[in-house]
């Protein structure tokens, strides 16, 4: 079958300075010709997405992610390389470009959705279904510049996803939402999916990125470093910042907080390992058995108050439990450079037979930076003698009653 | 493949209506003239020139109105520099649509245009009640040229936009120098004068200024009934050229607006 997306060898090279020169300098540089330099955006990515296909693109800010988007959305062309696009796309790089501040909403769906490439009629045929997925009916007619940031990104994605298209590209724009409305857009994406669409999503969320695509690609200042299915490709990405800020023991660029996946490397994962009762390292545990997860970190610099996390998932990306320090309302004291710690999770492991991951994480006191950060820590297994399934044994007790016969 | 590009262009087109509307709907909400402005624009300058060259420095009109013979080459002045100006802003006012959608960018020009046409549409209605109020005989045969008129004037300005819009991407002295430029070329076209103030022997070279000959048959149409003169072949001319010219630029440098806006 005809791949929907081929990207070969893409590039993208923009020149260092200013970015638009002024007639004075431009008619000035006739008289001494300077040097150009260029900075590589993207070099050298190549893939392939077909029908029902879900690619993530992950990596840290300017690591060209956006600028592949542009590129296969045709805003900007490369430099070199090859890209063809079967059929019809709709790009969301950002969430009601093109929306007019002083039009009403339902103006703007009309305005949005040509922009995206719907005629009237299509938008017609859509536009309760459009306002019913936006959840904006009784505003509809008022003008978006009365909208909250979550009324106006809801009806931004709302639009976009109602184009139909083959090819769909989602820049990180799902972080505005709230939680039940990024449920809304995951299972219209599936939905798409499902339809054989195929989906290019550029997130900073790898729980996002794992729920909802197949696929992953890992790119670091501008080159891609990895592909594979998605939940490699978080690892990867992990794996590499962790290097690479141990090499520069220094801050990588922090811009948006947190959700960035910044890591300062002030504090250091060394350890994680899961005990049983006895405190003897073990990768099986009996379900309902108690159990101790420990993480061993030590300080680079000083410290105060970190706040230590635990994740537990399953192979596929599944979030079964997330917890912290602060949630947990344990104080952490304040720790100077060198020192040690190690801090215990205490559990009843309650869950049902079958595999798990652990991620653990250091963040500053105001969660606003990662020291440090660790996917996929600690593989083991659960192992029960219930025939229950799911995930979580929930001990069920069953009993039986004879009721007397209904109507005598 | 060919049924695919008719679709996309039908799709483009609706965009073309879709961004048209746009522009006319957002420049008239929470204004309360709103439409009404088509009118006092043209109006207030036509009225203004009429004190001065009636009361203090007297120009010859004929048997015509002073405040009717300037403000019939107001209108069709203020359509050809109120498009330009949008025209010219149209990519970099739009830079948070450029940067991150694509679809032809000559879009945002055009619909720039067709939203003055508009203005230009209700400024002539204007012109026709002032016509009857000064007993001018109107809807003469002459009528006919108007929709050529017309369209030599949008091809003109369309070309000329096309060509400022582009540049402006890359330069924005291209917006001032086009503030200035509208300002001379005011003075050099007979809006407020009429041509026979200009001495003969440069009248040729009078009449090398398209907008001359497209604002000299305005007037010779609506307040004459005549048809237009010969000079209005050569303004077509200029006027196709200037549009070929200034498409075929603009293409050329498109892909590289959203790398350099």
């Amino acid at each position: 079958m005809m791949p929907l997306i081929q990207a070969r060898a893409i590039s993208k090279r923009y020149k260092i300075g200013q970015n638009f020169p002024t007639l004075r300098s431009a008619l000035s540089s006739f008289r001494k010709p300077q040097p150009d330099k260029y900075h590589w955006a993207v070099k050298d990515v190549s893939f392939e997405l077909h029908a029902g296909d879900a690619m993530g693109i992950i990596g840290p800010n300017g690591a060209g992610k956006t600028t592949i988007l542009k590129i296969l959305s045709h805003v900007v062309r490369p430099t070199h390389g090859d890209l063809k696009i079967n059929g019809r796309f709709s790009a969301l790089i950002e969430l009601g470009a093109g929306f007019h501040q002083d039009l009403t909403g339902r103006e703007n769906i009309f305005l949005n959705g040509a922009i995206l490439g719907m005629s009237r009629a299509e938008i017609k045929a859509r536009f309760d279904q459009i306002v019913d997925f936006a959840g904006i009916g009784e505003y509809l007619d008022t003008p978006v510049k009365r909208y909250s940031s979550g009324m106006y990104a809801r009806l931004g994605f709302a639009v976009a996803a109602h184009v139909d298209p083959q090819v769909l590209l989602v820049d990180e724009v799902l972080a505005v939402g709230d939680y039940a409305f990024q449920m809304k857009c995951y299972a219209r994406m599936d939905q798409l999916r499902a339809r054989g669409t195929a989906l290019i999503f550029v997130s900073h969320n790898f729980e996002a990125v794992r729920r909802v695509c197949n696929r992953g690609l890992v790119m670091y200042r501008g080159e891609p470093i990895y592909q594979g299915s998605a939940s490699e490709a978080v690892v990867a990405y992990s794996t590499a910042i962790r290097q690479s800020a141990r090499a520069q023991h220094s801050a990588l660029p922090t811009e948006d907080g947190l959700s960035q996946q910044v890591m300062t490397f002030d504090a250091e994962i060394q350890n994680v390992k899961l005990l049983d009762a006895a405190g003897q390292t073990i990768s099986a545990i009996q379900s309902g058995a108690p159990a101790i997860i420990a993480i061993e970190a030590c300080f680079h610099k000083n410290v105060s108050q970190p706040v230590f996390s635990l994740n537990i998932r399953t192979p596929d990306g599944r979030l079964v439990y997330d917890t912290t320090t602060r949630w947990l309302d344990v104080p952490t004291p304040d720790f100077t450079a060198h020192e040690r710690c190690r801090v215990d999770f205490a559990i009843q492991m309650p869950l049902l037979d079958g595999e798990y991951q652990i991620d653990v994480d250091i963040a500053d006191a105001g969660f606003s930076h990662y020291y440090d950060r660790l996917e996929s820590a600690l593989g083991f297994w659960v192992k029960g003698d219930t025939r229950a399934k799911g995930l979580v044994d929930l001990n069920a007790q069953a009993t039986i009653t004879r009721l007397a016969p209904e109507g005598k | 493949m060919q049924g695919r590009m008719n679709l996309q262009r039908g799709i483009y087109f609706e965009l073309l209506q879709a961004w048209t509307r746009r522009i006319i709907q957002a420049r008239y909400q929470q204004s309360l003239l709103g439409g009404l402005w088509a009118i006092i624009q043209p109006g207030a300058q036509a009225l203004m020139f009429s004190i001065v060259f009636t009361q203090a420095i007297r120009v010859d009109t004929g048997n015509i109105p002073y405040l009717l013979f300037s403000y019939v080459a107001m209108v069709p002045w203020s359509f050809f520099a109120g498009s330009l100006t949008d025209m010219v802003g149209s990519q970099v006012d739009n830079l948070n649509l450029v940067t991150k959608i694509y679809f032809p960018r000559e879009i945002l020009p055009m619909a720039g245009l067709l939203a003055r046409l508009l203005d230009f549409a209700i400024a002539m209605g204007l012109f026709v009640l002032l016509a009857l109020f000064f007993h001018l005989p109107l809807f003469s045969l002459a009528w006919i040229y108007l929709p050529v008129i017309l369209t030599i004037q949008v091809m003109l300005a369309l070309g000329i936009g096309l060509i400022g819009a582009a540049l402006n991407v890359f330069y924005r002295d291209i917006k001032h120098l086009l503030a200035l430029g509208l300002q001379l070329w005011l003075y050099a076209s007979p809006v407020i004068y009429p041509v026979s103030v200009v001495p003969e022997r440069l009248r040729a070279f009078y009449f090398l200024n398209p907008m001359a000959g497209i604002i000299e048959s305005y007037r010779a149409v609506l307040l004459n009934g005549n048809a237009p003169e010969p000079y209005l072949i050569l303004a077509g001319l200029i006027a196709l050229g200037t549009l070929l010219v200034g498409y075929w630029f603009f293409k050329r440098v498109e892909f590289q607006f959203a790398d350099v806006i």
